[in-house]
């Protein structure tokens, strides 16, 4: 039940955002409309489409949000019916149209696919991020931060945010802020990297969003460092004005009356009030500590210094400070301090008891049929073995019984499963439904994104760094993705591949300058893929095409497992895509094989046959092994090839996907390079018999159909026939008489109640 | 109302306002149709002559207790489910616009109804304006768009022009049966509706439905003697599982009936008979009867006779009623022959025609002695196109079998009929969910599950499954008169892959309702469930016209190739592994002819490498890198005696892998991949 419980309210936090609108600025737009628009100078945002999928459907009540939001900022969010307005360009052939256009007047600015703009926060921020690009500026070194803070010193502050994923509610306040507060102040955005650590942030390893402002306008001396503070609440709408404005406000304020009376201009800011007394002969040292605990708490509350001479009595002496936390009605409690410090602390905790409880992150489970039992039942023993890791929540949902909350959150297949952390959009989890590979994924699901390495530096401490932490996971190897720069849209789909493979590998990325000159180095083109598997090992290069994510996810997962892999039943889905024929080695237990004498060991095979890679007559087939030991339904394709297993090491070629023979190599003859060359030159000019076969088998029904009409025509003849015209006619006929004949039932049933009808008046006897 | 009556202003010019859609009456249908139209952004206004919404519950019924249900309390979260038991609510995408927010009664007052829907138009900002009393309408062919129109003019010559008119006017007629004497007869629209105002009085009411016994009920501890009389005996509405035949909170006179305490009820033609005023005392004209002692205080004169006994008694022009006139001087022991005090007529109401020139008006529909307007299976007027007609007057398709003449059936109608209107007039296909075909059974489940559509208008909304291959299209609610145009209202094609449908049904009824043997239990024999249950057909074709009118006597649709009742269920849950999922799973794997059976990645693997291709589970799972890894590496087959094989994984043994067992499933055809 507490699963319950703590699910929704966590979800309800997530879902806030979205429940009911007012009347909907959404327009569809006719072609006078649409016309209209093309030839205003109004930004525009539409969607294009003409089927709307359930997925779209969604995608379609968030643009409606966002129609409201973007309003307020002049921006017109619209869809055209493909159907009705063949827009050309816009309105495709696509099935399903997944992209929204942002239009200046006629002019396209950007186009977004619906997955991007996934959500109301993710388009209004989108959107907005667009529309201001021009205004914001980008940087990624602090050099760049230092070129701007030189031109803006003396006039304008700066508020410094990192982002980290595009798209969140996060993302969204802070361009909704500087559409807002864009003339005032200069905002900068970077995506982390060495920019923070030169604003003090230490640990670089889980990112986060941050924002600093930076006070450029009080710095006189071009030499001085513009001073910066921290935001150190979460990243909403509401935080960011509140904290825009304390930046406003002076250090602290000097007051006459009680905490209680006493008004300030920023009372109605969502911010805490900390209240210092002081009595005359103190004040300068008060003061003095007023400023030094402002300063430490800058942009966190706001501190009000008050002279209790002029106060009346009712103020205890024994208190010297008080304070009120924001929120309607909340008291104010006096409290004796006794340092700065000690205020901090208290500061801290208030503030962050009142956040903490969005804290966990949860993975989610949608329950369904006897699949998501078998699956819940692996999660269970996830669950229990994670048990106790602070801020992880398993929970799952029955999409049974809370349709509602599965259908907001777009859940169409069962099971599924997501997760849910702070400040990130839910993903959900595309690998193997098993408890092991669940395991590895929710606990190592931190790892978020690639690391962005700007320099060879940075590149090699993070292969130490991942390759310390590996000896605790079962990755084999790192993995490094190469863009020549940070702007390459290849840098989403490394993201998105990133996201997919936590649990399987850590991803970095380096970009840049740097990363042409090392590709250039180990001689592959951009955008390349490195995988290293030890500091003292070369490492494994390759040259990319981005096409897709999922292409990309699964060149990684290739590229993890080497050019000779071990196929096991997570992995052959990957090679069953190259679509070649496979060589494969099957493989016994060690032991076992080592007690047979004159039998080569596993690992000489493996050897040996590993030189064949890259030799062209192996090019047409994907050589991979199989270890009966780890994949014992090994035994069973064996069985299904051979109809016995042979004994092992056995080399097997099966041309799946291209024909149906199975050929085995000879079991008398040793396994070696050259010999198997051999083998295969023979299979190729077709002077090997085909040893076994692929079976063709058509999948169908696996149990004998039970034939309801059948039956009903046996039992009860007639009952499920159509009429015929004449059996209608016949039939209503029937239907008419049952009625009458019903009808003089029905009266002969009353028959007490009802005379017979009285023929004659002389039928009344009775005198 | 000041804002949308400015907004409607805006249309208006030269005295006509001209709207895409006239929506007339703003009841329960009305404003169920409005929301639509509103949520969907179309240009309408909804007309209503009264000065607020769903007056027609101001009145009635009289005794202003409804009957439709309001369970609050289900047990459950889902809310859609909950909507099966909750008869007042329309529908909206406000979870919380709901009937529990004006009435927390399961049998509500019929003065919350009004309240609701004053609410729900309010709250959904629907366009509606009060006080226009629509006089006439017709239609005219439109020479601009080459379309037809519908005119509406009010009491102040105001013209609402329309491209399509939907009639949501209910009815409100009063049902009336001429008959000599029939001037002597009160209504149920004017009757007092306080008790003490029968006293000891003997009542006789024509008719025997919810308005008779909702009559006789109010007066049962007042009136001295109740008869109740119509041509047919009484349908129970728990009999006949309609809802619009007596209902059990209705039905006290029952009781006092079969235990003989002076109330009856008696069948007869109504056409057949007449009331007439007789005094014996006065018209001294021969026989008295022990009988008439009984008539005492001048009161009680009205007795009931037969037309052909007046007739004979009186001859040509005389027009004297003697005790010869009367039944009970022929028959001493008729059931009627005592006399009345009052008769009191509560048979029902019927459409308005009136308003409806030639040019714009529906036929009467054939059933129910032409009450309702004549409809297509898609609502439409037969012979006005353009003109829908929505709600309780749209009762005529499902007149004593569905839901669809009452609040919890016709608000999905009104849904469907939606979906027919932004497709013919918007060229929006019928919304469609993409499922992947091995999704396919767990989506019927949960359909069946929850689904209150279907449930609720049982044997006339369904589910439609467009088959395609590995995937299918699932269309929800589908008004299935209309099946064999399909295609030209929803816009989706049907392939040679054929088409599923999903329907609730009533069973063939044979036995005693609450005797012994009323319920089936063994999935084999589905087919005979007497409870609600689901059904689902195949067609490998769209059935045509002819196949829908050929069907067989008693069924919803025509024979399909292959049929599948799921065994009914006492709690509504049809969840069970072995009486529910399987069997069905089996019917779906006889119409798709592939395996549904759902296989642990292990298996994937086997079938993967071993046979050109695997069943379609793995290709949609495992082969997407999505495989189903099982907590032992072992699969095993459950051969139990009539039940398919594994279907319930999370049976799989606990022991480590033997693998013959495993390979149970393949081994035979290893030996022939051997030959």
């Amino acid at each position: 039940m507490a699963w319950y419980v703590c699910l929704v309210l966590s979800l309800g936090l997530h879902l806030k955002p979205c429940t009911t609108v007012n009347a909907s600025k959404l327009k569809e737009l006719t072609r006078e409309s649409f016309l209209r628009i093309m030839q205003s100078e109004k930004t525009s945002f539409v969607y294009f489409g003409n089927h709307v999928t359930p997925t779209i459907g969604l995608f379609l009540e968030q643009l409606e949000k966002s129609a409201n939001a973007l309003d307020d900022y002049g921006i017109l969010v619209a869809k055209v019916n493909c159907s009705e307005i063949p827009v050309p360009k816009y309105c495709t052939k696509e099935l399903v149209m997944k992209k929204a256009y942002l239009f200046r007047g006629s002019e396209l600015m950007k186009s977004f696919v619906t997955d991007t703009v996934f959500d109301v926060s993710a388009i209004v921020a989108h959107v907005l991020f667009t529309v201001l690009f021009n205004e914001l500026r980008i940087v990624q070194t602090p050099e760049e931060l230092w070129s701007i803070e030189k031109n803006v010193k003396g006039k304008t502050d700066i508020v410094l945010t990192q982002i980290v994923t595009l798209g969140l509610p996060e993302h969204r306040a802070v361009m909704e802020a500087a559409f807002v507060y864009g003339a005032k102040y200069q905002f900068v955005l970077t995506a982390g990297g060495s920019v923070i650590k030169y604003l003090g942030v230490e640990d670089s390893s889980s990112p986060q969003s941050r924002l600093w402002f930076l006070h450029c306008k009080e710095v006189l001396q071009q030499s001085d460092p513009c001073p910066y503070t921290v935001m150190r609440r979460a990243l909403t709408t509401l935080n960011i004005y509140t904290f825009l404005q304390l930046m406003e406000a002076p250090l602290v304020t000097e007051a006459s009356a009680g905490p209680s009376e006493v008004k300030l201009p920023y009372s109605h800011l969502h911010a805490p009030l900390l209240f210092l007394f002081s009595q005359a002969d103190t004040l300068a040292l008060d003061r003095m500590t007023a400023e030094t605990l402002a300063w430490r708490l800058r942009g966190e509350l706001v501190v009000v210094l008050i002279c209790r001479d002029s106060l009346d009595a009712k103020t205890s002496l024994e208190y010297n400070a008080a304070y009120r936390l924001p929120g309607e009605g909340s008291e104010i409690k006096y409290f004796t301090l006794k340092s700065t410090e000690e205020a901090v602390d208290l500061f801290r905790e208030k503030i962050v008891q009142e956040e903490e409880e969005e804290d966990d992150y949860n993975d989610w489970t949608v329950l369904g049929d006897a699949v998501s039992m078998a699956l819940l039942q692996s999660f269970k023993e996830v669950a229990n073995t994670l048990e106790g890791v602070p801020n992880t929540l398993l929970t799952s949902v029955d999409c049974g019984e809370w349709a509602d909350l599965c259908g907001s959150e777009m859940v169409s297949s069962f099971p599924t499963i997501r997760t849910y952390r702070r400040w990130e959009p839910p993903q959900t989890y595309r690998g193997m439904l098993g408890a092991e590979a669940l395991h590895r994924y929710i606990s190592r699901c931190h790892v978020l994104l690639p690391v962005i390495l700007f320099s060879e530096d940075e590149v090699w401490s993070f292969l130490k760094e991942d390759i310390y932490h590996r000896y605790t996971s079962l990755s084999p190897g790192t993995v490094l993705g190469l863009l020549s720069s940070v702007q390459d849209p290849g840098r989403f789909m490394f993201e998105e591949a990133a996201r997919v493979l936590r649990g399987e590998t850590t991803l970095g990325l380096f970009v840049d300058h740097q990363a042409e000159k090392w590709a250039k180095n180990y001689g592959v083109q951009l955008p390349a893929l490195f995988v290293c598997r030890g500091l003292d090992v070369p490492m494994e290069t390759y040259s990319l095409h981005l096409s897709s994510t999922k292409e990309l996810v699964a060149d990684i997962q290739r590229a993890l497992h080497g050019s000779f892999p071990e196929l096991t039943v997570e992995t052959l889905p990957l090679y069953l895509d190259i679509k070649k024929p496979l060589l494969l080695l099957f493989m016994g237990d060690d032991e076992k094989i080592n007690k047979d004498q004159g039998v080569l060991e596993n690992k000489d095979v493996r050897a040996d046959l590993h030189s064949l890679i890259g030799t062209k007559q192996l090019e047409s087939y994907k050589l991979c092994w199989i270890h009966l030991g780890r994949t014992p339904v090994g035994r069973a394709v064996l069985q299904s090839y051979l109809g016995y297993v042979p004994q092992l090491p056995a080399l097997v070629l099966s041309h799946l996907g291209s024909g149906i023979e199975v050929f085995l190599y000879p079991p008398e003859a040793l396994l070696m390079s050259d010999t198997v060359l051999q083998w295969l030159d023979r299979i190729e000019r077709q002077e090997e018999q085909p040893t076994g076969f692929i079976l063709d088998k058509n999948w169908g029904p696996p149990v004998s159909f039970y034939n309801f009409l059948s039956i009903m025509d046996q039992q009860l003849p007639g009952y499920a026939a159509q009429r015929t015209p004449e059996s209608k006619k016949r039939g209503m006929e029937a239907e008419h008489r049952d009625k009458q004949s019903g009808h003089t039932e029905q009266g002969a049933r009353d028959i007490k109640h009802w005379p017979k009808q009285p023929s004659s008046p002389h039928q009344h006897y009775e005198l | 109302i000041q804002d949308s009556y400015n907004t409607s202003i805006e249309s208006c010019s030269n005295s006509t306002c001209r709207h895409d859609y006239c929506v007339l009456g703003a009841g329960p249908a009305g404003l169920q149709i409005g929301y639509f139209l509103s949520h969907s952004q179309r240009d309408y206004i909804i007309l209503e002559r009264n000065s607020g919404p769903g007056s027609f519950f101001n009145i009635y019924p009289r005794h202003r207790k409804l009957i439709s249900i309001n369970k609050i309390y289900t047990g459950r979260q889902n809310r859609e489910f909950n909507l099966r038991h909750d008869w007042n609510s329309l529908l909206s995408h406000k979870p919380d616009l709901l009937f529990q927010r004006v009435s927390t009664q399961l049998y509500p007052d019929a003065d919350d109804l009004p309240r609701y829907l004053s609410l729900f138009a309010k709250e959904l900002d629907l366009k509606v304006q009060y006080g226009v009393d629509i006089g006439k309408i017709w239609a005219s062919e439109d020479g601009d768009h080459g379309g037809r129109s519908y005119t509406l003019i009010d009491q102040h010559g105001l013209e609402y022009s329309c491209r399509v008119l939907l009639v949501a006017t209910g009815l409100w007629v009063p049902e009336e049966v001429k008959f000599f004497g029939s001037e002597l007869v009160e209504g149920y629209e004017s009757i007092p509706v306080d008790p003490e105002e029968y006293q000891d009085q003997a009542v006789l009411i024509l008719g025997k439905g919810n308005s008779a016994f909702e009559t006789a009920q109010s007066i049962l501890g007042r009136a001295s003697r109740i008869h109740l009389y119509s041509p047919n005996p009484v349908r129970l509405a728990w009999q006949t599982h309609y809802v619009g035949d007596l209902r059990a909170v209705n039905n006290e006179l029952l009781d006092t009936y079969q235990l003989k305490s002076l109330d009856g009820l008696v069948e007869g033609g109504l056409e057949e008979i007449a009331i007439v005023k007789y005094s014996p005392e006065k018209k001294a004209s021969g026989k008295e009867k022990k009988g008439d002692r009984k008539d005492r205080k001048g009161r009680g004169q009205l007795y009931l006779t037969l037309a052909d006994l007046l007739q004979e008694n009186n001859g040509n022009g005389s027009s004297g009623i003697t005790a010869a006139t009367l039944p009970g001087y022929h028959n001493d022991n008729f059931s009627l022959r005592q006399p009345y005090d009052r008769v009191i007529r509560c048979l029902g109401f019927r459409f308005n025609f009136s308003i409806f020139d030639s040019s714009a008006r529906p036929p009467c529909s054939s059933m129910a002695r032409g009450r309702f307007p004549g409809v297509t299976a898609w609502y439409e007027g037969k012979r006005t196109p353009g003109l829908f007609v929505l709600g309780a007057a749209a009762h005529s398709r499902d007149y004593r079998t569905s839901a669809g003449g009452f609040i919890h059936g016709f608000r999905y109608m009104i849904r469907s009929v939606h979906r027919v209107l932004e497709h013919r007039y918007h060229g929006k296909t019928w919304p469609a969910t993409k499922l992947q075909t091995t999704q396919l059974l767990s989506w019927l489940l949960k359909r069946v599950n929850e689904a209150s559509g279907p449930y609720q208008m049982f044997g006339m909304l369904a589910d439609v499954i467009l088959l395609r291959g590995s995937y299918c299209e699932y269309l929800e609610e589908f008004p299935i008169q209309a099946l064999a145009q399909l295609t030209n209202l929803s816009g989706h094609q049907v392939t040679e892959q054929g088409l599923l449908v999903l329907i609730m049904q009533y069973g063939l009824n044979r036995t005693d309702t609450l005797g012994p043997g009323r319920a089936e239990s063994e999935w084999t024999r589905a087919w005979k469930s007497n409870f609600l249950h689901p059904v689902l057909y195949y067609y490998s074709r769209l059935p045509t016209e002819q196949d829908m009118k050929y069907r067989p006597v008693g069924w919803p649709l025509p024979r399909p190739k292959a049929i599948h009742h799921i065994i009914e269920d006492f709690l509504t849950e049809w969840d069970g592994p072995i009486s529910h999922s399987q069997p069905l799973r089996r019917f779906l794997e006889h119409c798709l002819q592939t395996d549904l059976r759902a296989f642990y990645a292990e298996s994937c693997f086997l079938f993967s490498l071993t046979y050109t291709e695997p069943p379609l589970f793995c290709r949609l799972g495992y082969l997407k890198k999505q495989g189903i890894v099982g907590k032992s590496k072992q699969w095993q087959p459950s051969q139990e005696e009539g039940v398919m094989a594994d279907d319930d994984e999370s049976r799989t043994s606990q022991e480590e892998n033997s693998l013959p067992e495993y390979l149970s499933e393949a081994e035979p055809f290893v030996t022939s991949g051997m030959n």
